[in-house]
Formats: structure tokens, sequence, C-alpha cells
């Protein structure tokens, strides 16, 4: 009796996790294997930044849009896969390395400030929206909501060579 | 080798021509920073009327309620060294203590400030007594940003004619070895370590060349030439730099670049010497491997004199971040060497070097590092070597 109880616990835990699991993982931004998009405030002028460009934003060395208005740099907070994401395939750099970086950076009065964290996808959207200026990286399937998505050396989320893949994805 | 300009070592009185171009050059610098009541409001002067929109109104009133804002970080080492023969400290040492100061005071205009806190040989000393930290304002810097290709600012810099000078200031942490080299120590007269006046500085993509350039005027060495003209310059002749550099994307993480100064130098005995620097750097700044070398030569010749002699100094630093244990540890190597002219009246105190430095940096966390030196060096022909062993723990916050 004890034996089938473990197994229906097992079972609903089981069914628990395909049904609701990747709608929980969608709605809390943490699909694991989809690209990443860099979204930006609806009134930046940029739909297209090559990858070289990109790296320069998230290194503070570009601190404007054409138009003039500030760049504000937003970036999940460590672990999280945009993060991770942007920090190997676009600056090529460790954790460590990227802090160093940004540490140095404002120390050596280049900027006034580092990256802005945000400590989730949706405070991420929610923050591009509002602030002038704004670059995120979310999920794709996050991006598709509305937000001005930015192409990368002419290509979208998704699109075979696109620059920005999950960390773990194929 | 820089080009000279006729009548740049002719008397001080012989050159109005100088002050007019002073006057201009503070002229344009103002112009320059005096901003459109669009870019006061920390709006662009290219952007559309839309920019007024509502939304950006009300972001800007939010964003305005933050200024001035105040962020501040500090950086700090304990050092510990053992030479064969008495050179410098000995034993524990307390670094630098700095406190970096950075203010946003509207979303053009920024405050950065450095103060360091050294602690003094002669502490207790004299009548009053000495104390025991010896306090400084090192940058002061206020700084008005157009947009990426003009920036505009006043203030007491490190004088960016040299990389490392500007790259580390005095943030230990953030370099890879215990101490600067030697062509760029605080305290040091090769090259003037601080910079009074006014910089423009800017940056263009240049078809991913990414050139970025400085152009500066301001008080050169004073009378003591290891220090800037903080309180006014020691004769009348503004000292000029300009500094050019490329870090192209590709290859990504190589940095060149060359720089110019010159500057009259009135020593305290009343003599004064036209002083030209010409400097130049390449640095990869990827740290598998990491590499970084630098050359200058600094040339002097005495007003009314005929003859200029010539001093020189380079180094060249290579290190590598192991792969293994979670990649902490960091061995390096640098060779330096300073030649003095014998003849370089202004370098008269500065002493020739060759040295060579075997290390290791292990971080400790992600805020703070240990690292270990052994060095060997030689101060000119016919001195003996010395060699000695360096340990530093340094930390920023």
């Amino acid at each position: 009796m004890r034996r089938s109880l473990l197994l229906r616990i097992a079972a609903a835990l089981v069914a628990i996790r395909l049904i609701a699991g990747p709608a929980i993982g969608l709605a809390s931004g943490q699909a694991d294997t989809g690209p990443i998009a860099v979204v930006v405030h609806p009134d930046v002028p940029v739909d297209n930044l090559t990858l070289a460009e990109l790296r320069r934003i998230l290194l503070g060395d570009r601190e404007f849009w054409p138009s003039g208005v500030r760049v504000t740099l937003l970036i999940r907070a460590p672990v999280a896969r945009e993060r991770d994401a942007a920090l190997k395939q676009v600056c090529q750099m460790t954790e460590a390395q990227f802090r160093q970086h940004w540490i140095g950076k404002v120390f050596r009065a280049e900027t006034p400030s580092g990256p802005k964290i945000v400590y989730s996808a949706e405070m991420a959207v929610e923050q591009v929206n509002r602030i002038p200026g704004a670059i995120a990286f979310v999920d794709a399937a996050l991006a598709a909501k509305g937000l001005k998505v930015v192409k990368i050396d002419g290509r979208s989320p998704g699109q075979a060579g696109y620059a920005l893949r999950s960390p773990g994805a194929k | 080798m820089m080009s000279e300009s006729p009548g740049m070592d002719l008397p001080e009185s012989r050159r109005p021509w100088r002050f007019a171009r002073g006057l201009r050059t503070a002229a344009v610098c103002c112009l320059a920073l005096l901003p459109s009541p669009a870019v006061a409001a920390g709006q662009s002067p290219q952007e559309p009327q839309q920019a007024a929109a509502a939304t950006h109104d009300q972001h800007d009133q939010a964003e305005a309620a933050q200024y001035p804002n105040l962020r501040i970080a500090g950086f700090g080492d304990v050092n510990f060294s053992a030479t064969s023969k008495p050179e410098g400290p000995r034993g524990f040492t307390l670094g630098q203590f700095v406190l970096h100061m950075t203010s946003a005071l509207s979303p053009r205009v920024t405050f950065f400030g450095e103060i360091s806190l050294t602690a003094r040989g002669d502490a207790g000393t004299g009548s009053p007594a000495a104390t025991g930290f010896n306090t400084e304002v090192e940058r002061m810097i206020v700084r008005f940003d157009r947009n990426d290709q003009l920036k505009v600012s006043f203030g007491r810099y490190h004088t960016p004619i040299n990389w490392w000078n500007t790259h580390f200031h005095h943030g230990h942490w953030l370099q890879t070895t215990i101490a600067r080299p030697e062509m760029t120590q605080f305290g040091g007269r090769f090259i003037p370590v601080h910079f009074v006046g006014g910089l423009v500085e800017g940056s263009v993509p240049a078809g991913g060349m990414n050139l970025n350039y400085q152009a500066g005027i301001g008080n050169g060495r004073a009378a003591v030439i290891s220090r800037g003209g903080d309180a006014g310059d020691s004769n009348g002749n503004r000292a000029v730099l300009a500094n050019v550099f490329a870090r192209p994307d590709r290859p990504y993480g190589l940095q060149v670049g060359g720089s110019v100064y010159a500057d009259t130098v009135t020593l305290a005995n009343s003599r004064e010497f036209a002083e030209r620097i010409v400097a130049a750097h390449a640095v990869w700044q990827k740290e598998e491997p990491e590499f970084i070398t630098e050359f200058a030569a600094v040339r002097h010749r005495e007003t009314g004199g005929s003859s200029a002699t010539w001093s020189r100094a380079f180094y060249a630093q290579v290190a590598y971040r192991l792969p293994w244990q979670e990649r902490l540890w960091k061995p390096y190597y640098r060779f330096e060497h300073v030649g003095i002219d014998e003849a370089d009246a202004v370098f008269q105190t500065v002493q020739p070097l060759d040295m060579s430095t075997f290390g290791i940096r292990y971080d400790l966390s992600q805020f703070a590092a240990a690292k270990g030196e052994y060095r060997t060096w030689t101060r000119g022909n016919g001195v003996e070597r010395n060699h000695g062993a360096f340990f530093q723990v340094c930390f920023t916050f």
C-alpha cells in the first residue's frame, strides 16, 4: 500500500511537471533554450546593430544613440541566462572579468555609472519600455509581446546564424 | 619624433602668441561646453520635437529628482616587502586608501573625485608633529558629455599620455602586478603624472577602428617636477597634450595609441627647460594572454641652450589567466627599463633602472586579490644588483 502511494505521488509530480512546467517556465522568463532578443525603448532610432556595436554598448564604450539620447544598459543579475549569453557570446568575458571591466570603467571616470541591474524578465520589459534610451536582453518569447526588437547583424531572434543563443542551446 | 614649432624654446617674454593661443583654446572649450537649453534639460539637440512628448517629460522629471546623486567606491591594499639591500619601505606597509566618488549632476554633467590617504614615513616628527597619513586630491573632474564624439571636462587628471596612468589610477586591485612601472610611479618624475586644466575627448567608429582622441591644455609640472601645478602654473606657459588611440572591433581586445606632450618646466632654481614627450602603447587586454607595453621619450632643452637631451623608458608585461582551479591564478612577468641622459639637468635625481618582475596573482574573491612577486633590479652600470620579495593583498569595495 505504501508502494502504491509513492507511485501515485510520483506520477502526480510528473504530470504536474509535464502540464504546468513549460507554462511556468515561460511565465517567469526561464525557458532555457530559446534565443535571447535585444530590445530597446520604442523611441530608440535603431533597428539593427552589428555584434561589435552591441559589444561596445555592453562594455560602455558607446554611451549615446544616434539621436543623442544616453544609452541606459539594463542587464539581469548574475546567473540569469540572458546575462550569461550576453557576457559569453558578445563580450567573450567571464562574470569576474565583466565586473572588473565596469568597476574600472567607472573608476577611470569614463562613465558615471555601470549597467542597471534588473532582477526578472518582467522587470526588464517594464524598464525598457519606461526609460528612454534603454536597452535590455530578454527571452525572445517575451520580446514578441509588443517590444521593439533590434536585429543583430541583420538577423532576428530565431533566424539561422543569430548571434545570441541561450548558453545551453545547441 | 614629434615636429618642433619654431619659437617654442624662446624666452617667455618673446612668446605673446602663446597667450593668444591659450585664450583661443579656452574659448573653444567654453563654447563647446555651453549647453543649449534642450541639452541642459537632458535632451539631445538633434532630437525632434516629439522628444518633448509626455513620456519623456515624465521620465525627465522623475530623473531630475535623482540629481545630484552620489556613489562612493574605494580601493585599499596592504603590503609586505623584504629586499637584500635596503631600498624603500621594509616589512609591512599600508598601501594607499583610496576613495572614489561619482556624482551625476544631470543626465549630461558628471563629477568624478578621487582622494587618497597615504601613510607618512615621518609621522610624529617636526613641530607641529606630522600626521600619520597624507591626504591628497588625486583627481577632481567635472565633465559635460555632449555625445560620444565630444566630451569636455575641467579639473585635475592623471595625465592621459600614458596608458597605465589612466587605466589603473590608484586602484591596485585593478592591475595585475603589485606596483606600477617605474616610469609612471606616483611621486616619480619621468612623466608628469598629474595634469590640471581642461580636456576635450571623444570617439568615432571609423569603420570599426573605434578611434578615440583626447586633447588638453593645462598647468604643467610644478617647480618640484613630480607634482602638478595644483595652485597655479610655475610659469606663463601652459602644457598641451594630444592622445589618440584605437580599439578596433577586430582583433577584439587590442588597443594601440600614441601621445605627445609639450610644456616649459621651471625648476626651483629658476632654470627653464622646454619639455617634449612622445609616448606609445600597445595593449592586448584579454587575459589569455594579457600583454601591455609602453614606451616614452622625454626631451629637455634649456631655454637659450643649443643642445637637447633625450631620456627614454619602456616596459613590457605579459600575464596569463590559468584555466584551472576556477581561473583564480594569473602568473606574470614584466621587464622595465628607464634610461636617463646623464646631461639631463631636469632628471638629475631620477635614477636609471633595469628590472625584471616575476609574480602571481590569486583572486581571493571577485573583489579581493593576493599577489606575490620576486624582483631583481639594478640602477645603472656598476651599481650592485638588488633583489626582493613582495606580497600584497588588495581589494575594492
